[in-house]
């Protein structure tokens, strides 16, 4: 009854079966396709159709624009769905900067319009429309009060109108819009030309990575021991995402799902090293870090194992940095609460437990100004994507 | 106004984890026969002006008990005026100051601050009459 689990990440394959697991890095000059049966041409030989698995998250991520009533809580509670649906987000509007604020020139996925609860109404009138005639988008979802979708259907074409996200009782209501938006990177995923290929090696639906380890979080005490809260830091090539848990974030946002993600496109190692670079160098703290692991900034031009090695340290640090509260973004989590640091991804191969230890001492003592941490645990199996395909 | 139930935002300013005068405050309220949204304690004002907003609420009612109020209340006038949020009528009231104080220093000091109603260690139920005569005077005028 074994199976063989695939996932295709930006960078490489790894597979996971009874015989443990294995990677491989990908080769551009063909099809994602031919590279897979080429390299583990046997292994997939071995397996029925109905026993393979798929995964990926090659080239994956929408992004999108959301226009919000206020920050606290139209827009708060848009960008946390959005957030957690894996969408990244470019920027966001006021309802009452639509005049003046400068729309984003490049192409968006989806643009997403909230604001009021459903017995408020005339919050979106022509300048919303003039606004829209400025973006470039592919889809638009409406989720705000009930009142102004009749005017909104008259004058927005292919508009989708789902429930609004804020409950009468100022809440958050998330499950319709986090279900579109899923379902938009799903298919934005896998309806990639070379992925659909796929489909003549398994007989299962292909799923996009970060949904899987998502899924994945509930039952992470069973292969490791990790006390909640936790978070888990998945660096890899192009991306790197951190799931938390929600008792980390001071917001009162009630749901349903105990577990957010948060997809810092800019911060991988390999895909998009010079923009990781871009944002290290931008970084109060980074020379003193660069000092503390005993290399000068050249590192950061090189090629060499060593300093990968020194990126990968980097984009620990830099995404703490982001979401700790010396740096009030998107989403600020409390991470001196923090029971446990999980990290995943190809990271894991490359580091040891020690250098990420010594990296997270260094960003709570500079940061957070204590010497006490988390327990660091690196799953160094890709247990954690196991576990999120077998369930 | 009309005479639609009216919409209350309520709630504790600040870092103020007093929660027994905001749950009977909400209590009330609904026994008065208002539309309730509970912030509940710990909220700022930002989050406050915020519901305002996305309820279209009559009534902002804040209440503070540790006496930081002060402080947490200073930017009200200007916000109040880049919302243009003329109609609503705010309501503070609890202990408003840290320690001892007189009611008249204090109720200058917030009334300046932007509340139409300011209600220093003053019971509940008073302060609620006294907001529902103040509401039905808008209304005859
Ligand atoms: C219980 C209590 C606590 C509990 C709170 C538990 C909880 N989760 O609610 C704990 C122990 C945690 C606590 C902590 C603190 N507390 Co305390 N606490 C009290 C205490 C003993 C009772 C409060 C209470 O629940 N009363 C019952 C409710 C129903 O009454 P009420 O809160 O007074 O509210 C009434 C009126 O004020 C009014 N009202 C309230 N809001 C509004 C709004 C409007 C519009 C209107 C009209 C009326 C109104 O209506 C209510 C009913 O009539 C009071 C002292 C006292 N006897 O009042 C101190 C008191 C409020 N605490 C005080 C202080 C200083 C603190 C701390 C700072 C102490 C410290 N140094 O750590 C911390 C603050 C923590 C924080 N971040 O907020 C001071 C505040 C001093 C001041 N303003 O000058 C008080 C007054 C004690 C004192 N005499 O020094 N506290």
């Amino acid at each position: 009854m074994s199976k063989l689990l695939i996932d295709v990440g930006s960078t490489y394959f790894k597979t996971s079966s009874s015989e443990g697991v294995a990677q491989a890095f990908r080769d551009f000059s063909m099809t994602i396709f031919d590279d897979l049966s080429h390299k583990f041409a046997n292994k997939i030989a071995a397996y029925k159709k109905e026993d393979i698995y798929i995964c990926s998250s090659a080239n994956g991520g929408l992004s999108t624009l959301i226009i919000g009533l206020t920050n606290s809580f139209s827009l708060k509670y848009a960008k946390n769905i959005a957030f957690n649906s894996g969408i990244n987000i470019i920027d966001t509007v006021l309802v009452h900067e639509l005049q003046t604020s400068v729309a984003p020139t490049q192409l968006l996925d989806v643009v997403i319009v909230v604001g009021g609860i459903d017995s408020v109404g005339g919050i979106y009138d022509t300048k919303l429309i003039s606004y829209l005639a400025k973006l470039r988008y592919s889809n638009i979802v409406y989720v705000g009060n009930t009142q102004d979708v009749p005017f909104l259907r008259s004058h927005v074409e292919a508009l989708v109108v789902l429930e609004n996200i804020i409950d009468n009782k100022l809440k958050v209501r998330e499950e319709a819009l986090k279900e579109y938006l899923t379902n938009l990177y799903q298919q934005d995923i896998v309806g990639k030309e070379d992925i659909k290929q796929l489909y003549a090696i398994t007989a299962n639906q292909i799923f996009s990575t970060p949904y899987i380890v998502n899924r994945s979080l509930p039952f992470i005490g069973t292969k490791f021991a990790v006390v909640d809260p936790f978070i888990v830091v998945d660096i890899g090539g192009a991306t790197t995402d951190i799931h938390y848990s929600r008792d980390l974030v001071r917001d009162n946002i009630v749901s349903e799902n105990g577990f957010d993600r948060l997809v810092f496109k800019k911060l991988g190692v390999y895909k998009s090293r010079e923009s990781l670079v871009f944002a290290a160098k931008s970084n109060e703290f980074v020379y003193e870090m660069l000092n503390y692991l005993n290399v000068t900034e050249n590192i950061l031009e090189e090629q060499s194992e060593k300093a990968t090695k020194i990126l990968m340290l980097l984009s620990i640090f830099l995404v703490l940095y982001k979401v700790s509260s010396y740096k009030p973004a998107y989403v600020t989590l409390n991470l001196e609460r923090l029971n446990a640091l999980v990290f995943t991804g190809g990271i894991t191969k490359v580091l040891s437990q020690d250098e990420v230890l010594s990296i997270v001492h260094f960003f709570y003592k500079k940061v957070l100004n204590t010497n006490t941490i988390p327990t660091i645990v690196l799953d160094h199996n890709y247990d954690i994507w196991t576990l999120g395909m077998h369930q | 106004m009309t005479d639609r139930i009216k919409k209350v935002v309520t709630g504790v300013v600040g870092n103020d984890i007093h929660v027994v005068a905001n749950r009977l405050i909400d209590i009330s309220l609904q026994a008065r026969g208002y539309e309730v949204f509970n912030l509940g304690v710990n909220t700022y004002l930002e989050e406050f002006i915020d519901a305002v907003i996305e309820t279209d609420a009559d009534i902002l009612l804040i209440s503070s008990l540790n006496g930081e109020a002060e402080g947490w209340c200073r930017d009200l006038q200007f916000l109040r005026s880049e919302y243009q949020l003329k109609d609503v009528v705010f309501v503070i009231g609890g202990n408003l100051a840290v320690g001892e104080a007189k009611c008249e220093d204090i109720v200058p000091k917030y009334k300046a601050y932007g509340f139409d109603l300011v209600f220093h260690q003053i019971d509940l139920n008073t302060g609620l009459d006294t907001l529902e005569a103040f509401m039905q005077d808008r209304i005859t005028k």
